[in-house]
C-alpha cells in the first residue's frame, strides 16, 4: 500500500474515533455522565483557557515534569556512563541494589519523603526524578555495554585516544538505547508528575483533576486528562525527532512508546 | 571448585552494595546521623515485618493486593490476546489504520482516568480492577500485535500448504510462536499492574499493601511505613525476577527470549519443561487463587464497611491530611 493510502486510513481512523466519542455519549449508548461527549470537553477546555487558568496549570505542569526530567537526566546519565564505562564491578557491586531502588514505588516513598521535603515544590521534582533516573541509568549501562568491541578494536587500532574513543565510537553506538530509556523515562514523568500533584499542592493539572473530581465535574477531568496524554505524546514524539535527527544510522527508531524494551532491572 | 568459587565472589560482589546500604541504614540512624524518629534503624524495620507476619496482619493485605493485581491482570489478557491477534492476524489494515489511536490511549494517564473510575464505581473493587486491567492491557494488546504479525512466513506457508484450518493456524502456528513475545507484554503488564495497584490502593481502599503503607502513615506508625514499603518493594523485585525466569524457562527454546542484557543472566539450562500436567497445576492454583482471593477481599471489604462506614471514602489526603483531618 502507498503510504499516503496508509496516511488517509489513519487519518479517517482519528477522525471515526472523534465521532464515535461525541455520538455514543449524545445517544445515551455510553452514560454522558461517564463519558462525556467531546464537545463538552472541548467548552470545558475552552472555559478553563478563557479564564486562564488552563495555561497556568499546563505550564506549571509542564515546568515540573521537565525539571524532574532533566535532574533524572543530569544524574542517571552520567552515573550509567561511569557504571557502564569506567567501573564495571561497581556496577556489579551496585546492580541489584539500584534494581530495588527502581522498585521502590514512588507513590510509596512520597510519605517518607514529606518527612525531610515537605510538600512543596522539591518532593514534587524528586518524586518524578526518582522513577525517571532508573531508566535512564539502566539503558545508559546497556548501550555502553553493548558497544561492539570489534569497533573499539578498529577504532583504537587507528590509533583515537581515549577521550576521542568515547565521544567518537561509545557514545554514538549507545546513542539508541540511551534515548530509548530517556523515551520511557518521560511517559513515567507524566505519570509521576499526576500522582505527586494529586497528593497535594494548589496548582497543575493533577491538582485541577482533583478538584473537578470532588465538584463531580466529570467534563473538566476529562478536559485535564485529554491536556496530560496531550503532553506526554508531544513530549515523546519531541524525543523521537531527536533521535532520529541524532541517530541517523539506526533504522529501529519509530517505534510505538509501549514497544520499547524494558531495561535490566527496570520496571514498570 | 575454581568455577564455585568465582560464582560464590561474583555473587557476593553483586550483593556488597545492598549489604552497604543495610549497614548504613542500621548504624545511620543509630548513630544519629539521621534523625533515628523519621528513619529508624533497619533492625527496627524487620522486627517490624516479622510482627506484622506472625499477627497475620500482612497475609490478608498480601492475599488482597494479589489478587486485585491477578484478576485485573486476567481481565486485560482476555480483553487484549483476542484483540490482539485479531488486529495483528486478521485485520492487519485496520490495526494500522488506528496505531495513533491506540498509541494515544495508551498514554493516557491511569492516575487521571482514577478520580473518574472512583466516581462511578466509588471506591471499591470494581474501579480498582478497571484501573490494574486498563494500564495492563496496553502492553498485552501491543505486544500481542506485535508476535502474531511477525510470525515467520515459512512456518505459516508451510502450515498452509499442508491443509490446515484457519483456526488451527491460530491455535496451532500462530500463537506457540508469537508466545514468547506475548509473554514479554505480559511481563511488562504485570509489573506495571503492581506498581499502579499499590498506588492506587493509597488513594481508596480498605485493605491491600498500599491501603497498609498509607494507613500507617495517616497515623504517624512511621516503622510500619518502612516495613511495609521495604515488603512491597521486595515482594515487586521478587515478582519481576520470578516472571523473568519463567521466561526462560517456559521459551527456552527461543534464541533471543529476553529482552534484557544483563552481566548475570546467562540463562537457564532447560532442564524442567512445563508439561500438560504442570499447565494445569498452575491453572488450578491460579483458579483457588482467584476464588479463595475473591471471597476473601469480599470478607474484609464488609468487615471494613460495618466497622467505620464513611471513613475510607476519601483518601486522596497526604499525611498533611492527616494531622488536621482525622
Amino acid at each position: 500500500m502507498k503510504p499516503t493510502i496508509i496516511l488517509l486510513h489513519k487519518i479517517i481512523a482519528i477522525i471515526l474515533f472523534l465521532a464515535l466519542w461525541e455520538l455514543l455519549p449524545r445517544t445515551g449508548l455510553l452514560n454522558p455522565l461517564f463519558i462525556p461527549p467531546l464537545s463538552g470537553v472541548v467548552t470545558s477546555l475552552r472555559d478553563l483557557h478563557a479564564s486562564g487558568e488552563l495555561v497556568m496549570h499546563t505550564r506549571i505542569s509542564l515546568v515540573r515534569a521537565y525539571i524532574g526530567l532533566l535532574a533524572a537526566v543530569s544524574v542517571g546519565l552520567p552515573l550509567g556512563l561511569l557504571l557502564g564505562g569506567w567501573f564495571p564491578r561497581i556496577q556489579t557491586a551496585t546492580e541489584p541494589l539500584m534494581e530495588l531502588f527502581a522498585q521502590a514505588n514512588p507513590v510509596i516513598l512520597a510519605h517518607i519523603i514529606i518527612f525531610f521535603l515537605g510538600i512543596g515544590e522539591s518532593a514534587k521534582t524528586f518524586i518524578i526524578a526518582w522513577l525517571c533516573v532508573w531508566p535512564i541509568t539502566f539503558s545508559t549501562i546497556t548501550g555502553i555495554r553493548s558497544v561492539d568491541s570489534s569497533l573499539l578494536k578498529a577504532a583504537r587500532s587507528l590509533g583515537l585516544g581515549r577521550w576521542q574513543l568515547f565521544i567518537r565510537v561509545v557514545l554514538p553506538s549507545a546513542a539508541p538505547s540511551i534515548f530509548t530509556g530517556l523515551r520511557l523515562a518521560a511517559g513515567y514523568a507524566f505519570i509521576m508528575l499526576v500522582a505527586s500533584e494529586m497528593m497535594g499542592g494548589s496548582n497543575g493539572i493533577g491538582w485541577l483533576i482533583v478538584q473537578s473530581q470532588e465538584s463531580y465535574n466529570v467534563t473538566r477531568i476529562f478536559a485535564g486528562a485529554t491536556v496530560i496524554t496531550f503532553l506526554a505524546v508531544a513530549t515523546d514524539s519531541l524525543i523521537k525527532l531527536v533521535e532520529k535527527r541524532v541517530v541517523v544510522w539506526d533504522a529501529h527508531v519509530s517505534e510505538d512508546y509501549l514497544k520499547l524494551k524494558p531495561m535490566a532491572g527496570e520496571n514498570l | 571448585m575454581d568455577n564455585r568459587w568465582a560464582s560464590l565472589r561474583h555473587f557476593l560482589l553483586r550483593w556488597s552494595g545492598v549489604a552497604l546500604f543495610l549497614v548504613l541504614w542500621e548504624i545511620g540512624p543509630r548513630l544519629e546521623w539521621i534523625d533515628p524518629y523519621f528513619v529508624p534503624p533497619f533492625s527496627t524495620i524487620v522486627v517490624e515485618i516479622g510482627r506484622l507476619l506472625t499477627e497475620n496482619y500482612l497475609g490478608i493485605h498480601i492475599l488482597v493486593s494479589v489478587w486485585r493485581a491477578l484478576t485485573g491482570l486476567l481481565i486485560a489478557l482476555a480483553v487484549g490476546i483476542p484483540l490482539g491477534i485479531a488486529l495483528g492476524r486478521v485485520y492487519p489494515r485496520i490495526a494500522e489504520a488506528i496505531s495513533p489511536i491506540l498509541r494515544v490511549l495508551s498514554q493516557v494517564n491511569p492516575f487521571s482516568l482514577l478520580p473518574v473510575f472512583v466516581l462511578f464505581f466509588g471506591i471499591g473493587e470494581t474501579a480498582k480492577l478497571v484501573v490494574v486491567g486498563w494500564v495492563s492491557l496496553w502492553p498485552i494488546l501491543f505486544y500481542t500485535i506485535t508476535a502474531t504479525r511477525d510470525v515467520d512466513p515459512v512456518q505459516e506457508k508451510s502450515a498452509a500448504s499442508m491443509g490446515i484450518s484457519s483456526w488451527d493456524m491460530i491455535l496451532k502456528v500462530i500463537l506457540p510462536a508469537a508466545l514468547p513475545t506475548i509473554f514479554v507484554g505480559i511481563r511488562i503488564g504485570a509489573t506495571i499492574t503492581f506498581y499502579i495497584l499499590i498506588a492506587a490502593e493509597m488513594l481508596g481502599a480498605s485493605a491491600g499493601l498500599g491501603y497498609l503503607v498509607h494507613n500507617a502513615a495517616m497515623n504517624y506508625q512511621i516503622p510500619r511505613i518502612y516495613a511495609g514499603a521495604t515488603f512491597i518493594v521486595i515482594f515487586g523485585y521478587l515478582l519481576n525476577r520470578l516472571l523473568l525466569y519463567l521466561e526462560k524457562l517456559l521459551f527456552a527454546w527461543r534464541e533471543d527470549t529476553s529482552s534484557t542484557i544483563t552481566a548475570t543472566s546467562k540463562g537457564v539450562a532447560p532442564s524442567w519443561r512445563p508439561g500438560r500436567g504442570s499447565v494445569y497445576a498452575a491453572g488450578v492454583a491460579l483458579f483457588i487463587v482467584i476464588i479463595f482471593g475473591g471471597i476473601e477481599v469480599q470478607k474484609v471489604n464488609q468487615e471494613a464497611a460495618s466497622v467505620d462506614p464513611g471513613s475510607h471514602s476519601r483518601h486522596f489526603g497526604t499525611p498533611v491530611d492527616a494531622g488536621s483531618g482525622n
